[in-house]
């Protein structure tokens, strides 16, 4: 499992979850300061994303803490 | 599993016309082309148990002038459904000479609004099973319900077992625990979602088609 120690919460997207839409619209909108990583595009980074959880979005934030979804939608299963 | 729309409505409206069948990657190509669980994709392959009789079944249903000739699948290659149910369709495919192509949902939206589940969930994968001159005959969507009422139980399961985890925010720890609980009782069920995914599929395509089951 690869830690993403970047300071900023970091969050694994897929394109096309409406889930993960709904969070970077009102992450980005509140002005948060996040990392994402979208999990279609490379195996390594879907594996990463597989190693916090089976649903996008997952977010983990830098004190380690794991969510799944996004303020109650959750988005879809990648295992 | 949806209900086949009249060949008439569907023909005059798709916008999946026999030029964009035509265009669309063939089942190979797609694999070869994908950055993402090839394995899973081979893997499951190696799962699909089509017995004789759902060979003949579907040659026999793929002779017809009026029979399935030409299937477009849309999928994502992210999605376990995808990766676990598509390659079922490229062997019913492969065993009676039809021609697979794929698209992916997120590519052509105008595509997965003409087949969303229930009107509004862009629920994949989709097989939509065409004549030889491009007929829609029927499609199929997702998986099959038994792996809706097989994860329903395992959820309740997981619920009355750790009914203090909150499994939108289970942390590390949970994680693991949710991740350990789901891998140990998932994953013996897939040839069977295998098998009922050929099984109501035949019974779409007989139904459709309008011969008897064999």
């Amino acid at each position: 499992m690869t830690a993403p120690p970047t300071g900023v919460p970091v969050v694994y997207t897929i394109r096309g979850c409406d889930a993960c839409v709904k969070l970077l619209e009102a992450w980005t909108a509140e002005g948060l300061v996040f990392e994402e990583r979208r999990a279609e595009l490379s195996q390594a980074t879907l594996d990463e994303a597989r190693s916090y959880g089976d649903i996008v979005p997952i977010i983990v934030w830098p004190d380690g803490r794991v969510e799944q979804g996004f303020r109650g939608h959750l988005g879809c299963y990648i295992t | 599993m949806t209900s086949p729309t009249s060949v008439s409505t569907r023909a005059a409206t798709s916008v999946v016309t026999a030029e964009r069948f035509d265009a669309a990657p063939s089942y190979a190509d797609y694999l070869a082309s994908l950055v993402i669980n090839r394995d899973k994709f081979q893997h499951y392959a190696g799962t699909v148990q089509l017995s004789d009789d759902d060979v003949a079944c579907f040659r026999q249903l793929a002779e017809r002038s009026d029979g399935p000739a030409r299937l477009l699948v849309i999928g994502e290659a992210w999605c376990p459904d995808v990766f676990r149910g598509v390659p079922v369709f490229a062997q019913i495919a492969e065993a009676c000479g039809m021609a697979m192509k794929m698209v992916g949902r997120d590519d052509n939206p105008d595509i997965m609004n003409e087949f969303l589940l229930s009107g509004t969930a862009r629920a994949i994968p989709v097989a939509v099973f065409y004549t030889r001159d491009h007929r829609y005959i029927a499609h199929w969507t997702e998986r099959p319900a038994v792996a809706n009422a097989v994860v329903a139980r395992i959820k309740a399961d997981f619920a009355a077992a750790h009914p203090d985890l909150n499994m939108k925010a289970p942390g590390p720890d949970g994680m693991k625990i949710i991740t350990g609980f789901f891998d140990a009782r998932l994953p013996e069920h897939y040839p069977a979602w295998q098998r009922e995914t050929i099984r109501e599929v035949r019974d779409l395509l007989t139904s459709a088609v309008g011969v008897a089951s064999a």
